[in-house]
């Protein structure tokens, strides 16, 4: 058992002892060894259930907004990506930062569970493709922090490498390759469900008055899906790569969100989401000097 | 929806030469539908293959819609506006902006040809300037052909 793992225990045991919170959110060991689930946990002497692994992935703060009802204060266990989705829902106005105890662990980078599927435990495993080139392991919001801050290292990352791979294809063939990932799409929406930063109450498409979003599963609606699912997310992706970890069918989501963020950089110079919970989006403010290139 | 149905009859006609293209436009009702009245009515001339769609402004469109029209047939689309700064509600064109470089970008990623789509600011006052867009919006798409991309197959 290592050290953060100790750590998170006492300190779950002690908040849910004194009564100081009602719920703590972190993870439990699931089954096969190279997948940890999310536990919620409401009783001190279930706490020795929680770990932290190189495979705890899943971001606990969309579980918030399954969480309003809870009367009391929530405990959860963020890595540096899932305390930026915390200020994504604070920027939102979906959770309130009082009802929050935010306790934040210094990320060393997660594991590839799809990778690990056919190892034994104990082999080389690679990095997970969102953590290859991770710009905020620390957390950036945190009531307590469990050990050391980590250091940020430069890494080239798959991802970024498919973004300059497609961007000097030509259009045709580009076209050709997101086809082929969208009509591979089983428009499942695990991408949506487990994103924080889509936390409409009533998503685009589910909406039946005025049909947006055909039922047909063809190529023409998963690319429209596709499309409006990004750009809805642009500026508002905290790069935690859960969508692309829950594609069944990995269609490689971050290639299209990650290249948005580069681009809302490189367009408005804004800072990556997530960081500032006062801030407008990208999207929903402006500047007066914005640039014009397609004048 | 009427106005896609509308825009899926496919054109008549056989072979490249009975082919002409089909552009919308989005103009927003403040300057860009007067601008394209002032060119009716100072009898300007433009290729009739466009489709004026009349919004409050041109931060109505959204990229759904662009996104809608290439999949319904559209050959090309042009958003039009007020510059900035005349807005009719002051910040309106500002958004747009900024959401249509995103769009255009992203619509360029996924291997749609840039000049398919495009975004203009044309004011009330700009008649001549709607006809030379237009002209140069259809001789470009014309030069490349019918879009085969994102198109609806039913």
């Amino acid at each position: 058992m290592n050290e953060i793992t100790q750590k998170m225990r006492e300190t779950a045991r002690g908040l849910l002892n004194s009564g100081q919170v009602a719920l703590v959110l972190g993870w439990e060991k699931g089954y096969p060894w190279y997948k940890s689930a999310p536990a919620f946990i409401d009783r001190g002497e279930d706490v020795d259930r929680l770990v932290f692994d190189e495979f705890c992935h899943n971001n606990l703060s969309k579980y918030l907004l399954d969480l309003v009802a809870v009367e009391g204060r929530i405990a959860l266990f963020v890595k540096g990506c899932d305390s930026r989705g915390i200020n994504r829902l604070i920027q939102d106005n979906q959770v309130k930062r009082e009802q929050l105890y935010i306790i934040g662990i210094p990320c060393p980078g997660l594991k590839d569970p799809d990778d690990a599927a056919g190892k034994k435990q104990g082999d080389e495993i690679k990095d997970a493709a969102k953590c290859q080139d991770c710009r905020y392991p620390n957390p950036v919001v945190y009531d307590l922090l469990l050990g050391e801050k980590v250091p940020v290292a430069k890494r080239s990352s798959e991802t970024q490498a498919l973004i300059e791979r497609l961007e000097k294809m030509k259009p045709d063939e580009r076209y050709e390759f997101w086809a082929e990932q969208f009509s591979r799409c089983l428009r499942c929406y695990a991408c949506r469900n487990i994103c924080p930063a889509c936390n409409c109450r009533e998503c685009v498409f589910d909406r039946a008055t005025p049909e947006w979003l055909g039922k047909a599963n063809n190529l023409i609606e998963n690319q429209f899906m596709h499309l409006t699912r990004a750009i809805h997310v642009a500026g508002r992706c905290i790069e935690c790569g859960e969508c692309e970890r829950a594609c069944p069918v990995n269609i490689p989501l971050m290639a299209l969100n990650r290249k948005l963020i580069n681009d809302i950089e490189e367009l408005f110079g804004e800072e990556p989401a997530g960081l500032d919970p006062e801030k407008k989006t990208p999207l929903g403010r402006f500047e007066l000097d914005d640039p014009e290139k397609f004048m | 929806m009427s106005i896609e149905t509308n825009l899926n009859v496919e054109q008549q006609g056989t072979g490249p030469q009975a082919w002409e293209p089909k552009i919308l436009v989005f103009a927003c009702n403040w300057c860009t539908y007067a601008g394209a009245d002032l060119a009716g009515l100072s009898r300007l001339q433009y290729p009739p293959n466009i489709r004026i769609l009349r919004v409050p402004c041109s931060g109505r469109v959204n990229p759904q819609f662009v996104i809608r029209a290439f999949q319904k047939g559209l050959d090309g689309v042009l958003v039009a506006g007020c510059h900035p700064g005349d807005c009719h509600y002051s910040t309106g064109n500002y958004f747009t902006r900024r959401r249509y470089l995103l769009t255009k970008r992203l619509l360029e990623y996924m291997g749609i040809d840039p000049q398919r789509f495009q975004v203009r600011w044309i004011s009330g006052s700009e008649g001549p300037k709607f006809q030379q867009v237009v002209t140069q919006l259809v001789e470009e798409i014309k030069a490349m052909g019918p879009n085969r991309k994102m198109r609806d197959q039913e």
